[in-house]
């Protein structure tokens, strides 16, 4: 707990754990001076439900549901992070077609959790009519994904090995169907939001955080590529068969709010560029691997994973002692170390850019309390 | 005087529930969805049925409240603006009483409400309720200043405080073709006086719950609101009157335009509602110091030039 | 090379075990073992390569507590594990001085294992309940209805 202001100046004042805006069940503790902040300390582990603890007794294919609740947001990348891992222990490959169906839904899947933020983020400003826009938008996305894999939030879809269910014709036409939608929204987005005057005053110069906080950290995601380095797993450390697409890494300047913002908006764009170069050079062939064992039981060592998610890095730090159930298995979630930047550049805020900036954050709390 | 005031009573029942409708209406199809459709024809009667909810429901008072301020508080806010309609000149034979302070009469009531507002932030004992008593309070005040100055630019040029006087002084052009500056000035001060997005810090959801009416419930809750879509209608009446020309018009009697003036005032209000983020509050308080105030002196000087030339 | 260059500033340090990773069947390039002392020093070399903390991972075993800090960097990619043996009553060196980032990550092997840090700041529980008392993944515990 933070200790009261002894001179009397400061006062507490507790932001959450209940929010009109969604960011999940999250406390900062403010102590105040007036309107400025004079400390902020975030409580978490509202939402521990024991991810870790569950991995512990459940067999690789039975904690495999798991993955889609822990960030709901982009369910798909943590479900890939969990089977590339595994499949990394035991030495599977995954057959070419299936992994393209995966980048396929994972790429879509990062663009509904931008769309939430988006909006999400300009409901926190004020805005409510963009809220309701990005909503249409995802809706034509959730439909695509609900048609092949069954779920609009939480999914479950990837298995070891490969992809359970195969794409058709009706879902790559409403694919491109949707990418032309979504590109000529990007003009509406531009003039309702981004050259908005009062947005712009509310995100310019708020929140900055230096390349050398990001290391120090130990940020990653649109964070860091807000204050301009251009790092994404997803070139860097290329893993399933991105590196045959060709996309770019936007990056911010300053490294403030409006930049992340802009950083989130631009990947939309790309993540748009990933799906149509995967539906042109999608092979045909099988999309699950030939002989995927029935008792999942690694041998003893270790892997870690790590998987672009929207949010930043998703590595899946799995311990095996080569029995069916694994010994330990760490999610090591990007919003947890992205928040516990926040103490550090909310001193001498208002409490209106507090909001603007963990907003800007991007967090899923229940990823971070597993 | 009574007939007039029983009139008011109703006019201003029947407005507010009109109001709360074309609210949801306009915002709804200002972000592509339809708005209540369900009771009556296209959720006309959706406001009735929100009163009478509103009615049933409990009336909590806070242990730890100041009482007779926390109960006084809803009052205090409605009455001045019921009171403002006296002057209101509806058409040309409609108004209840044309005094020759009118102006300072509606101007008056209207710094009531920031009383209130203060009482109920304070006397809630809650911590967001004081905070969003205070932002109310500097934002009030701050924007009143620029609102008085543009006001006064055309009394100027009138030379009477009177409302009918002024409306009947706009017979050739309506003031807003002389005054273009002081009309969007006194939309911003007037957007910023009833505490409408993109100024409505003291009730922003997200950072404060909901600000200094955050310890009310039902029927009390239902008077700040009621108090809030009157105010509205009676700045967007000074708006018509000073500017648009009252119920001055072509074909159709006076009390037709007036009112189809006042409204189309108040959907403007309502755009700017669903369409710009919300101001820091910072940058509410500068933005009335620093540039609404020169601003606005600028005006009234200039127009004060030509007057005397 | 990124990798070369850590090998060589860890040298001088004398530790237990520094050597090259699978990345095709683990994912690590460098995989090195520690002494609890020689942790911050290990945690300022990497700092001062630019590589920053990924993640800071607790094992329980029968007899010992394993911390595995992982570093990894930004430019160029180099990711490095770094395993270190804590005995079960020892206290385990702070690095929330050199990683501000490391502070969440302590507190949390904290609150799940137990594993006391000296000289952390601020070393309470993060995700359980300020007033719990157990470790919930140690592998002895048994959840039970009574913990609720």
């Amino acid at each position: 707990m933070l200790e009261r202001g002894i001179e009397e100046k400061t006062y507490v004042l507790n932001l959450g754990p209940q929010h009109p805006s969604t960011h999940g069940v999250l406390r900062v503790e403010l102590e105040m001076e007036g309107e400025f902040i004079t400390k902020a300390d975030p409580d978490i582990g509202y939402g521990h439900r024991g991810h870790e603890h569950m991995a512990e007794n459940r067999t690789y294919p039975q904690f495999l549901p798991n993955m889609g609740r822990v960030d709901y947001l982009h369910a798909l990348a943590y479900n890939q992070g969990y089977c590339m891992a595994v499949e990394k222990l035991i030495g599977l490959e995954v057959p070419e077609r299936g992994e393209f169906v995966r980048v396929i839904t994972a790429e879509l899947n990062r663009i509904t959790s931008h769309l939430l933020w988006v909006g999400a983020y300009l409901l926190d400003l004020g805005a409510f009519t963009p809220f309701l826009y990005c909503f249409d938008d995802r809706e034509n996305a959730l439909d695509l994904l609900d048609y092949l894999t069954g779920s609009r939030l939480t999914y479950c879809f990837y298995r070891f090995g490969g992809v359970p269910v195969d794409i058709d014709d009706d879902f790559t036409e409403g694919c491109r169907k949707f990418i032309q939608r979504l590109r000529s929204r990007w003009v509406d987005y531009d003039n309702l939001v981004t050259k908005n005057v009062i947005f712009i005053h509310r995100t310019r110069d708020v929140g900055l955080i230096t390349q050398e906080q990001c290391i120090r950290y130990g940020l990653t995601g649109p964070m860091v590529r807000g204050s301009g380095l251009p790092f994404d797993i997803r070139r860097s450390e290329p893993y399933s068969v991105y590196p045959r697409f060709d996309f770019e890494i936007p990056i911010g300047e300053r490294g403030d709010v409006m930049d992340r913002y802009l950083v989130r908006l631009r990947e939309m764009e790309q993540s748009l560029r990933i799906i149509e170069q995967a539906l042109d050079k999608i092979p045909n062939g099988p999309i699950m691997a030939e002989k995927v064992p029935k008792r999942i039981k690694p041998a003893a060592g270790e892997v870690y994973m790590a998987v672009e998610s929207a949010r930043g890095e998703f590595g899946c730090y799995i311990v095996s002692e080569g029995n069916p159930k694994p010994y330990r298995i760490k999610l090591r979630v990007p919003s947890f170390g992205n928040l516990s930047i926040l103490p550090e550049i909310a001193v001498d805020t208002l409490v209106a850019d507090l909001v603007a900036i963990l907003g800007s954050i991007d967090v899923v709390v229940p990823e971070i309390d597993r | 005087m009574i007939v007039g005031l029983i009139a008011v009573i109703g006019l201003v029942s029947v407005n507010a529930l009109f109001l709360i409708w074309m609210e949801r209406k306009v915002s709804a199809h200002m972000q592509l969805r339809p708005g209540p459709m369900e009771v009556g024809w296209h959720g006309a009667i959706q406001t009735i049925a929100d009163a009478l909810k509103l009615m049933g429901k409990e009336l909590i008072t806070p242990r730890d409240v100041d009482r007779p301020v926390f109960l006084l508080a809803p009052i205090v806010v409605f009455l001045p603006v019921l009171l403002s309609f006296l002057v209101i000149p509806f058409s040309q034979t409609l108004i209840i009483r044309d005094m020759n302070v009118g102006v300072l009469l509606i101007l008056a009531f209207a710094s009531l409400t920031v009383l209130a507002i203060l009482m109920a932030g304070w006397a809630s004992n809650n911590k967001y309720s004081v905070f969003g008593s205070i932002r109310s309070v500097a934002q009030n005040v701050a924007y009143e200043i620029p609102l008085l100055i543009t006001l006064m630019s055309i009394i100027i040029m009138v030379g009477s405080f009177s409302l009918a006087d002024i409306v009947n002084a706009q017979s050739k052009y309506w003031f807003v073709l002389v005054q273009p500056v002081a009309f969007i000035l006194y939309i911003t001060c007037a957007t910023a006086e009833t505490n409408r997005a993109p100024f409505d810090l003291p009730e922003a959801e997200s950072e404060l719950v909901a600000g200094f009416h955050t310890e009310y419930t039902g029927m009390r809750f239902a008077l700040f609101f009621l108090a809030e879509y009157t105010n509205m209608f009676i700045v967007a009446a000074i708006a018509t009157v000073f500017f648009l020309g009252g119920w001055q018009g072509p074909f159709l009697p006076g009390i037709a335009w007036f009112l189809l003036k006042v409204y189309f005032v108040i959907f403007l209000i309502m755009w700017f509602r669903w369409t710009f983020p919300r101001v820091r509050f910072d940058q509410l308080i500068t933005f009335a110091w620093k540039i609404l105030i020169p601003l606005a002196f600028a005006n009234l000087i200039i127009t004060a030039f030509i007057m005397k030339l | 090379m990124l990798r070369d260059n850590i090998h060589k500033a860890l040298a001088p340090l004398n530790l237990e075990q520094v050597e090259s990773g699978d990345y095709a069947k683990t994912g690590y390039h460098l995989e090195i073992t520690a002494a609890p002392e020689q942790i911050p020093e290990v945690a300022k070399t990497m700092l001062s390569l630019g590589c920053f903390l990924e993640s800071l991972t607790g094992l329980h075993y029968p007899e010992h507590f394993t911390l595995v800090y992982h570093f990894n960097n930004f430019g160029e990619l180099c990711r490095t594990a770094v395993h270190v043996k804590v005995p079960l009553d020892q206290e385990a060196p702070t690095i929330s001085h050199i990683y501000p980032g490391a502070n969440w990550y302590e507190r949390e092997a904290y609150d799940l294992y137990g594993v006391r840090f000296t000289d952390h700041p601020d070393l309470r529980r993060i995700l359980l309940p300020f007033e719990a008392d157990f470790h919930p993944l140690l592998k002895k515990f048994e959840a039970s209805s009574a913990d609720a």
